[in-house]
């Protein structure tokens, strides 16, 4: 946890709409080192989703420099820019955005294409992933068959396809339901604990944003210089029905989605 | 894994030589094209139908045209043929008993019907042979022929503007020739070309030659006997002659008693002594016998030029009518091109718009924009392919169909539509065309259609593609 995966400079995000400047973000100064998990609070219309396209390559910073893996992003040209994405960049989003034609493993398999990999290669890195979310035995199901939390569990396997320095989720668990939206927190949190997967997460749900090492706040397109401790640094507990070990300030368990008194 | 679509559409990701990004594009494409069953079965139908059109047209174009090349030549060969024999026979004047001597053709097949046959005395020749021109003898010699069609009669369909019906002709037609030697050597009264066994020589009787297209009817060949007029004769041999019909020769005493017109001719070939007696001479025989057909060189050159005027007018007809058909075709493989690139282009043009947000995502799992348009293009392509090889389909089950229904229909005759003799006759036999004939699908053909098809879909496929490819992620994403 010593090496910084991503780094922002004063990065600022100007929308100029009908002689109208809108400023989504301004000034926002992020670094995240390798193995963290940081969530990224704030009200909707607070710029989270424009904070996160820009780290995530989708769209340019008007001013600042977003540094990646000590790329510097900004000077990358347009159309190389499709490379950061393929190789450094993992996307989780709200509405999941599987392709509705393709199978579970098929699915995971998108981003591998024109890497290089093998027919062969692509199929057992899918595999891999989807036991590694736990769909091992629903890679053949199209999107349609698989519940809102299974589909949100292929996106992260298709997120960490191409094994990514940093895995961007825009909530994740905004179409969840209260005990999927934890089960997913959960996998995210065992990811980067066990994989060491570093990942930046947008939510305006607080409970959920606490599940994350670091929690940041986001308001008006400005960081929040306050910082807060989130679960995964915190003390273990716990769970009084599992008996498996939880963070602290839990609404829910994270294993069994019971109720903490 | 190769696929074989990158060699056909040539695309070639220069930065991905082993990857997969076509076998995924292409199964992506695959399932995209067969997961919207009603749209690709119209397209690919209405696909299959302008590619047919170019698949039926100029095949059958250029079938018509061949035709016509190879009717001109058999005109012009006839012509010839024609215009040598008459030339050969300046001092001759034919006298028959009945018309059109000239145009052999005419007379077989039946479309005149039963030719009623008339016969005069052999008398007849004597009294020709005497006429003088001037007080000078006119005549050198007179050859008599007794031309009698057989008793057996053959049945034969003949297809006609009113549907087919069956018509009745004698199987063959007996030539009695006068065999004695002046006649035999310095006239040509029979066949030359011999096939099989010898032609007739002087005095033979009890002796046939046979047109070698007799053999299979009377199931014989040389040396063997058959039966004519219930009489039997050797058959001493065949000749092959591509203008003469079913003809047995023999002597013509021979020929008079078989058929009991004994002392009977129907033909005299009277050749003067010098070419310039023959109008006097013909107008003198014109005058005792109104019941002769009397053509001297002159006339006969007069008729094959009516003839070659009756066949320049025909192929001029065809020609006409097949450049009007060349002009069509081309027209409507203009709009048959222009239709199957327009159809890609516009599905591809909805199919990107429908697909905005895939193409969001694509981009945002690290697609270039090389990959998205490479995608589309070859759906696009592929679509064109399945719709080529519907066309191809199509096209070889209805070409004629088409051909006729979208060309203008093939007329030898002028006036406005259609012919105006019943189509199986022998001068449409020579002319060989009844209708635009099928394409013949070679592989050849084949591939250059389903070439063709996926390099015109590939066309239109190319402004939807690229716009795919230009689409914003961001706008993408948010696009529902």
């Amino acid at each position: 946890m010593s090496e910084l995966v991503l780094e922002t400079e004063k990065i600022e995000k100007i929308y100029r709409l009908g002689g109208r400047s809108i400023r989504a973000i301004s000034d926002v100064n992020l670094k995240v080192k390798r193995g963290d998990f940081v969530s990224i609070m704030g009200p909707s219309g607070s710029g989270k989703t424009t904070l996160l396209n820009i780290l995530g390559c989708l769209d340019r910073p008007t001013h600042g420099k977003v540094i990646l893996d000590g790329v510097d992003v900004t000077a990358v040209p347009e159309k190389e820019l499709y490379k950061i994405r393929r190789y450094k960049v993992g996307f989780i989003f709200q509405t999941f955005n599987l392709l509705p034609y393709l199978s579970a493993i098929e699915n995971v398999e998108l981003p591998m294409e024109g890497t290089g990999k093998s027919k062969g290669e692509m199929r057992e890195r899918a595999r891999e992933l989807l036991k590694l979310v736990g769909l091992a035995e629903r890679e053949d199901h199209k999107p349609l068959r698989l519940s809102a939390g299974e589909q949100q569990r292929v996106a992260i396997a298709r997120a960490l396809a191409n094994k990514p320095s940093i895995v961007l989720a825009d909530e994740p668990t905004g179409n969840l339901d209260a005990k999927t939206k934890y089960e997913i927190v959960k996998l995210l949190g065992k990811l980067n604990v066990e994989q060491g997967t570093t990942i930046v997460m947008v939510t305006h749900d607080s409970a959920i944003a606490s599940h994350a090492r670091r929690v940041l706040f986001l308001s008006d397109g400005k960081l929040l210089a306050k910082e807060k401790m989130g679960l995964l640094a915190k003390e273990k507990l716990v769970c009084p029905s599992c008996g498996r070990e939880i963070g602290a300030d839990h609404a829910f368990c994270p294993y069994c989605g019971r109720k903490i008194e | 894994m190769k696929n074989p679509l990158i060699a056909l559409t040539g695309f070639a990701e220069k930065r991905c030589l082993k990857g997969c990004v076509y076998l995924g594009a292409f199964t992506r494409a695959l399932k995209n094209i067969s997961r919207r069953k009603v749209r690709t079965f119209l397209v690919v139908v209405a696909l299959g139908f302008s590619i047919a059109i170019m698949v039926a047209i100029p095949t059958g174009v250029t079938a018509n045209q061949q035709a016509i090349q190879s009717i001109a030549e058999n005109f012009n060969n006839t012509i010839t043929a024609m215009q040598e024999e008459i030339n050969k026979t300046a001092t001759l004047i034919e006298c028959t008993t009945t018309p059109n001597r000239g145009m052999q053709a005419f007379r077989q097949g039946g479309f005149f019907g039963s030719i009623n046959e008339t016969f005069v005395d052999e008398t007849v020749a004597d009294a020709i042979r005497s006429i003088n021109v001037s007080g000078l003898m006119g005549v050198k010699d007179v050859v008599p022929f007794l031309e009698k069609s057989s008793r057996e009669n053959v049945s034969e369909a003949i297809n006609t503007p009113f549907g087919s019906r069956t018509v009745y002709r004698p199987a063959y037609t007996i030539v009695g020739v006068c065999l004695n030697a002046t006649v035999i050597n310095n006239y040509s009264v029979l066949p030359t070309n011999i096939t099989l066994g010898e032609n007739l020589s002087e005095g033979d009787s009890g002796y046939v030659l046979i047109s070698s297209n007799l053999t299979e009817y009377f199931q014989a060949t040389v040396g063997d006997t058959i039966e004519i007029y219930g009489q039997p004769f050797i058959v001493k041999g065949t000749f092959e002659s591509a203008s003469q019909p079913r003809t047995v020769y023999m002597n013509i005493s021979d020929a008079q008693k078989v058929t009991g017109l004994i002392g009977k001719v129907s033909r005299l070939d009277v050749y003067v002594v010098d070419a310039s007696y023959a109008t006097q001479v013909a107008e003198v025989i014109k005058a005792a016998y109104p019941e002769l057909y009397v053509t001297t060189y002159q006339d006969r050159l007069e008729n094959l030029q009516r003839m070659q005027t009756m066949y320049t007018q025909t192929l001029s007809n065809a020609e006409a009518t097949i450049a009007q058909a060349g002009a069509t075709a081309t027209q409507l493989i203009i709009v048959a091109v222009a239709a199957t690139s327009l159809i890609v282009f516009f599905v591809m043009l909805y199919s990107v718009r429908e697909r905005t947000k895939e193409i969001g995502i694509l981009k945002a799992l690290g697609f270039s924009n090389w990959n998205v348009m490479s995608q589309f293009m070859l759906e696009g392509t592929l679509i064109g392919f399945i719709g080529g090889a519907t066309g191809i389909l199509i096209g070889s089950i209805a070409a004629p169909f088409f051909s006729s229904l979208l060309l203008p229909q093939l007329n030898l005759f002028g006036g406005t539509r259609g012919t105006r003799f019943p189509i199986q006759t022998p001068y449409a036999n020579l002319v060989g065309l009844q209708s635009y004939s099928a394409a013949a699908l070679t592989p050849q053909l084949i591939a250059l259609v389903l070439g063709m098809a996926a390099l015109l879909a590939a066309i239109g496929s190319l402004y939807p593609a690229w716009r795919a490819s230009r689409i914003s992620p961001i706008e993408a994403l948010r696009y529902e």
